[in-house]
């Protein structure tokens, strides 16, 4: 399954138009978190780390940067706290939010 | 040595280009670039076919065309039996061309995809030259391939050379839509299957290799001898088991490179 049109439709939300004409909406902190990377794929098996240090970038409302296509099979995100490492395949993207169908304004 | 270490030609008029390679020669590489051409054409696509194989060129004897071509009257690409068509062919004899140097027959190859007018094409075929040495690597560098097959028959010899062609396309990361096996087997008239080749041995190169296996093409007289009278099997005698063959290996081809989506590439973010 491929996209037809991806966009911020919402400051907070990655809207993203598939072929069969279905939508999936992805909040964006959702997203990150779902962040495919080895090192956050690590750190979500752990416990948390009390005493880490917040980063000023993480201290505001998650932003999107960019998200630029990855060949013809996957995006790649970079987010305001400076991740840059995942890329999102279709398959990915597809499952991981329901797909609706909604009418194209 | 890497793709990206030589520019690629751009050939914006043509969808998709598709290598026939084989390690050796004398397998059957041009018979298969010829009917794969010709299959698809009869599937209604606009197909171009390039004889690259400037050593051995056979596709002007096979698609009936005799001695040069007089460039001033006869434009080219040639328009035979519904396909653009070039082979260094048809400019000196062929005994001639094997004189040539490395770099001139670059030169030639590359003059023949940019300065010729090949139109829309949803299919280029260029039958390379057998073999996996420089001419075959810079070739397969520069020319935009969106996939190769590679043909072997059933002999070890064969097949230890079509597993050099594998490793090449590897190199250059060219995808292999797979292996052909061809003179795999005759229908003896009394009907039975005979194999003079061990058999099977197409197949398992492929799973050797982790490169899918298209099938195999039987050895009969009808093939040659339609090569030799210029009307290439596929339409020549299109209910013979060869010529089925050489379609279903065509519709692969379409379906693995026409639903691939190198055609349209993935939308960018839209800023609303
Ligand atoms: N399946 C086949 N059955 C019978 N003859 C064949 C078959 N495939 C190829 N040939 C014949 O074998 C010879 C070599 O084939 P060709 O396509 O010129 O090989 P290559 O291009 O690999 O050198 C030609 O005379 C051709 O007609
Ligand atoms: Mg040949
Ligand atoms: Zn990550």
């Amino acid at each position: 399954m491929t996209p037809t049109r991806i966009r911020l439709a919402r400051p907070d939300q990655l809207t993203i138009l598939w072929q069969d004409g279905l939508t999936t909406c992805h909040p964006l902190e959702r997203l990150r978190k779902a962040c495919p990377c080895a090192s956050c794929r690590e750190e979500s098996g752990q416990t948390a780390d009390p005493f880490r240090v917040l980063k000023p970038a993480e201290l505001e409302p998650l932003r999107l940067v960019k998200i630029e296509p990855v060949g013809h099979y996957a995006y790649k995100i970079l987010w305001s706290d400076g991740h840059d490492t995942g890329i999102y395949s279709l398959e990915y993207l597809r499952g991981l939010e329901k797909p609706e169908l909604i009418p194209t304004t | 040595m890497s793709n990206a270490s030589m520019p690629k030609i751009e050939l914006p008029g043509i969808r998709n280009v598709l290598a026939v390679a084989s390690g050796k020669g004398g397998v059957g590489k041009s018979t298969v670039a010829v009917n794969i051409a010709v299959a698809l054409q009869m599937q209604g696509l606009r197909v171009g076919l390039l004889d690259a194989d400037i050593y051995g060129p056979s596709i002007p004897l096979m698609l009936g065309v005799q001695g040069q071509v007089d460039q001033a009257t006869t434009p080219l690409p040639l328009d035979r039996h519904g396909l653009k068509v070039m082979s260094i062919g048809f400019l000196v004899p062929p005994e001639k061309a094997v004189i040539w140097r490395g770099p001139m027959i670059h030169r030639a190859l590359t003059q023949f995809l940019t300065q010729l007018d090949w139109g829309e094409l949803d299919f280029l075929v260029i039958d390379l030259p057998p073999g996996t040495g420089d001419a075959q690597l810079t070739l397969t560098q520069t020319v935009p391939l969106s996939a190769a097959v590679v043909v072997t028959t059933p002999q070890e010899v064969s097949l230890i050379d079509a597993r050099k062609g594998l490793e090449m396309f590897r190199e250059v990361r060219v995808p292999v839509l797979g292996i052909i096996e061809n003179m795999s087997y005759f229908m003896g008239d009394d009907g039975k299957k005979y194999e003079p080749f061990r058999s099977g041995g197409g197949a398992r190169l492929a799973r050797h290799c982790s490169v899918p296996y298209l099938g195999e093409i039987p050895i009969d007289a009808r093939v040659a001898a339609s090569g030799d009278e210029g009307t290439p099997l596929v339409a020549r005698h299109p209910d013979s088991p060869a010529a089925q063959a050489f379609d279903r290996i065509a519709k692969v081809v379409r379906r693995e490179l026409e639903s691939a989506p190198a055609a349209n590439p993935l939308p960018g973010l839209e800023m609303t």
